[in-house]
């Protein structure tokens, strides 16, 4: 039939046109970032101290650049309103971000595998040498090096363990915006009513257990130091584990002289005796003990909100979440050391997190640019940051102004202690068995820190780079 | 982000009707191919044309993805860089080292083993119950029925309160029996031993009222007549529904044994959200998602993807193979 004939040809040169116009709008649609331009006359140039940067002149058109962050609704507010002022400033880039606090490594990993991730993102210690070692980060060490404008790019100023965790085979990954060690939360009025005295700068593991029993009331009134006491109807806590490796396990054997994993990366030495003692003994403060909560009503009743709550009398956290001032607290709280290990130091683990751009960013020195901002205006905000010029009273004092005096003088006196824990590419792998085939048994008491030790080492060294 | 919403949706939206224009033209370009170059007849040809829709949807989001993942299995695969070639390998790891496999395939067995069979009796039972004419019998069936509309992780959040140790509904129901027997409350999702059984627990809840449905449906299938001719033959309650209701429910039954058996080995949500300990081992489908996108060992994980396939398909063909001894086919010879 011509009727059929004209219509079949008709539809061919439609699918063929419509096949070229796809292929036309992937290659258009693909680099949105880059095409999408804003004219740059629209936004101020408020240059605030050399930020605006010379690879587009003034009048030229602005990068759009994309960035992904981890941060919870008020914190992303908080971002918002810094990114704000630094794209109001900016001449030839304009950032939007996007806040993904559910599983954020997750989405990052499957937006970089699709090719669909932003040009910056937030990336922390853990993962960090993994991204670096797929080739999903860009080699920044170079930009960094011609960076004569950004106090963020002054490496000088940094501490060497941060930069060293941003650090994958000599080349920088990534600028830290925070390296937080981990502090005492303790609720002050709680060590009153049960008549214990503050900690002092010289509390010992022991010191730190006998307060917490003392803080650890049954129903009938009795402490977990009295004989008596009741373990299954206990009403408030001395201390808290969520029983899933927070605190970190890591810490307390580091406290007692040990290592889970080798400076070489070749062992995972859990089962030597130092690290032993320091696994029995923090399982001890749960199952013997009982000065923790369980498992489960960790999970139930909130980790953080049974401190802040009044529940729970010490707390172990990182030093910028500033519990003290935290909506709902209980009480008065202040920050302390953590208490020395047998080995005579308070080693604990810092939390490093990054700025990082992705390799296969379509604006790599516009992404870089927009980095180096947001990380001078983001280490204004958190604290604390890997700098020495920032790690001050005042600084850290300005950037938190509702916190404490004497919280602020541990965090200072925190920080020559924190120590970026042991990672390499494939370390979620290792982190997977140490939680499930290690901290689960030992915190639910199924056997002792040695026998499991024993079992689980192989495991965990199997996983150790070849 | 506040954004323009005419730009920021625009270009989605024109990509949609190109795809949607692209699709009508494969169609009518199929038509073209089967009508004036291989001179199919017209119903083949329009019948072939108007399925090329779901062909493509097959293709591109069905059978290329199943086809990769077992060429994936076969890859050291992190997604970001190209898969390398391993062989065997990761099937070997997985079957003789990976302490994880073994907990794995043994708790998700166990899971629909058990869970499949309870929840189909139960609604079969429960089928025949709302069934009968009594009155206010719709309010009972819509009762039924809510559970399966509930969002599966509100589910899951609400079983975790019922089965909290401490102040749970569950726990404190049970506690006088516990009391007399002085046995400690039972911690659900803490204690290994526990987590199968409330897993299945939480399953037969949700599960119970789409079942319910399909069996209600089958049941009124039912032809009365063959009731009436029994009941000249002189057959009493217990042989009508021996010989009558339960035979013509088989066809129902039978679907229903192979799509929840499937979709219990499939388990997933669930067990992501319930945070149950991880000793009793984790639902196939959860360690594959660990594997995959925790740890990036995309190839791993979907060697363990086929595995769970090929359990299914196993499962399956020996369900299939039975249904001549126990599913009764109206008209059909036996």
């Amino acid at each position: 039939m011509p009727f059929n004939k004209k219509w079949a040809f008709t539809s061919l040169l439609l699918i063929m046109s419509l096949i070229l116009a796809a292929c036309g709008d992937a290659t258009n649609t693909s680099a949105p970032a880059g095409a999408n331009t804003v004219a740059s006359g629209a936004a101020t140039t408020a240059a605030a101290g050399g930020t605006a940067t010379t690879a587009a002149a003034a009048g030229g058109p602005k990068v759009e650049l994309t960035m992904s962050i981890w941060a919870g609704v008020d914190e992303a507010k908080e971002f918002q309103a810094i990114l704000d002022k630094v794209n109001a400033s900016a001449t030839n880039y304009h950032v939007t971000v996007q806040a993904s606090p559910q599983e954020y490594m997750t989405k990052l990993q499957t937006g970089l595998a699709s090719g669909t991730a932003a040009d910056i993102f937030w990336v922390d210690v853990d993962n960090l040498s993994g991204l670096a070692d797929k080739g999903s980060l860009l080699d920044l060490t170079d930009m960094i090096k011609n960076d004569k404008t950004h106090p963020a790019a002054k490496l000088d100023d940094y501490f060497q363990g941060a930069l060293d965790a941003g650090t994958y085979k000599s080349k920088m990954y990534g600028l830290p915006w925070i390296s937080q060690p981990l502090v005492l939360y303790v609720n002050l009025d709680m060590f009153k009513a049960a008549g214990v005295n503050p900690p002092t700068n010289d509390w010992t593991w022991d010191d730190f257990l006998k307060a917490a029993q003392k803080l650890t009331v049954d129903g009938s009134g009795k402490t977990a130091a009295d004989s008596g006491f009741d373990s299954k109807t206990i009403k408030q806590w001395g201390f808290t584990s969520n029983s899933a490796d927070w605190p970190p396990t890591q810490m307390f054997i580091w406290q007692a002289g040990g290592k889970t994993i080798s400076d070489d990366f070749k062992t995972s030495p859990i089962d030597s005796p130092e690290a032993v003692k320091a696994e029995q003994w923090y399982a001890d403060l749960v199952n013997k003990y009982h000065v923790t909560p369980t498992a489960t009503q960790v999970k139930d009743q909130g980790f953080d909100t049974m401190f802040t709550n009044g529940k729970v009398a010490m707390f172990v956290g990182g030093a910028a979440d500033s519990l003290e001032t935290r909506e709902g607290m209980k009480g008065q709280a202040q920050a302390f050391l953590v208490p020395k290990g047998p080995a005579g130091n308070r080693l604990t683990q810092a939390y490093i997190a990054f700025n990082a751009v992705n390799s296969k960013s379509k604006n790599p020195q516009a992404a870089y640019n927009a980095l180096a901002d947001l990380t001078d205006a983001i280490q204004k905000w958190k604290v604390p940051v890997p700098r020495k010029s920032l790690s001050t009273k005042e600084a850290i004092q300005k950037a938190q102004p509702k916190r404490p005096a004497a919280s602020i003088d541990t965090i200072i006196a925190a920080l020559p202690d924190a120590k970026a824990a042991p990672i390499y590419p494939g370390y979620s792998q290792w982190a997977d068995i140490w939680n499930t085939q290690f901290i689960d048994p030992l915190f639910r008491g199924k056997d002792t820190a040695e026998s499991l030790a024993k079992k689980v080492r192989p495991q965990l060294e199997a996983t150790l780079p070849k | 982000m506040v954004g323009d919403p005419i730009g920021d949706y625009l270009p989605t939206f024109i990509r949609f009707l190109i795809l949607a224009v692209v699709v009508c033209g494969a169609s009518m370009g199929v038509h073209y191919v089967l009508r004036n170059i291989l001179h199919l007849k017209r119903d083949v040809a329009l019948g072939f044309s108007l399925i090329t829709p779901w062909i493509l949807g097959f293709l591109i989001f069905n059978l290329i993805p199943m086809v990769s993942t077992v060429v994936l299995s076969f890859t050291d695969y992190n997604l970001q860089q190209a898969p390398n070639f391993v062989g065997i390998q990761n099937y070997q790891t997985l079957i003789g080292t990976d302490a994880n496999f073994w907990p794995s395939i043994r708790l998700t067995v166990l899971y629909s083993v058990i869970s499949v069979p309870i929840s189909v009796t139960l609604s079969v039972l429960l089928a025949l119950v709302l069934s009968k004419n009594l009155r206010g019998i719709g309010v009972y069936r819509v009762l039924y029925y809510l559970p399966s509309i509930v969002p599966a992780v509100a589910v899951v959040l609400l079983w975790r309160w019922i089965f909290n140790p401490d102040v749970g509904l569950l726990n404190t129901l049970i506690s006088p029996i516990l009391n007399v027997t002085n046995t400690a409350p039972p911690d659900w999702f803490g204690d290994e031993s526990f987590v199968l059984p409330a897993f299945i627990i939480m399953s037969l809840w949700t599960a119970l009222g789409n079942n319910t449905v399909i069996m209600l449906g089958s049941r009124k299938g039912v032809a009365t007549d063959l009731y009436e001719a029994a009941s000249i033959d002189g057959a009493n309650t217990w042989t009508k529904f021996l010989r009558i209701t339960i035979p013509m429910m088989t066809p129902a039954i039978f679907f229903l044994v192979v799509v929840e058996f499937a979709s219990a080995m499939q388990l997933f949500t669930p067990a992501a959200f319930a945070r149950a300990t991880p000793a009793a081992g984790r639902f196939m489908n959860l360690l594959i998602y660990t594997y995959g996108f925790q740890q990036s060992r995309m190839g791993y994980a979907t060697a363990l993807a086929v595995i769970l396939f090929l359990l299914i398909l196993a499962a399956t063909i020996v369900l299939f193979r039975s249904q001549a001894r126990w599913v009764y086919y109206e008209g059909q010879e036996r």
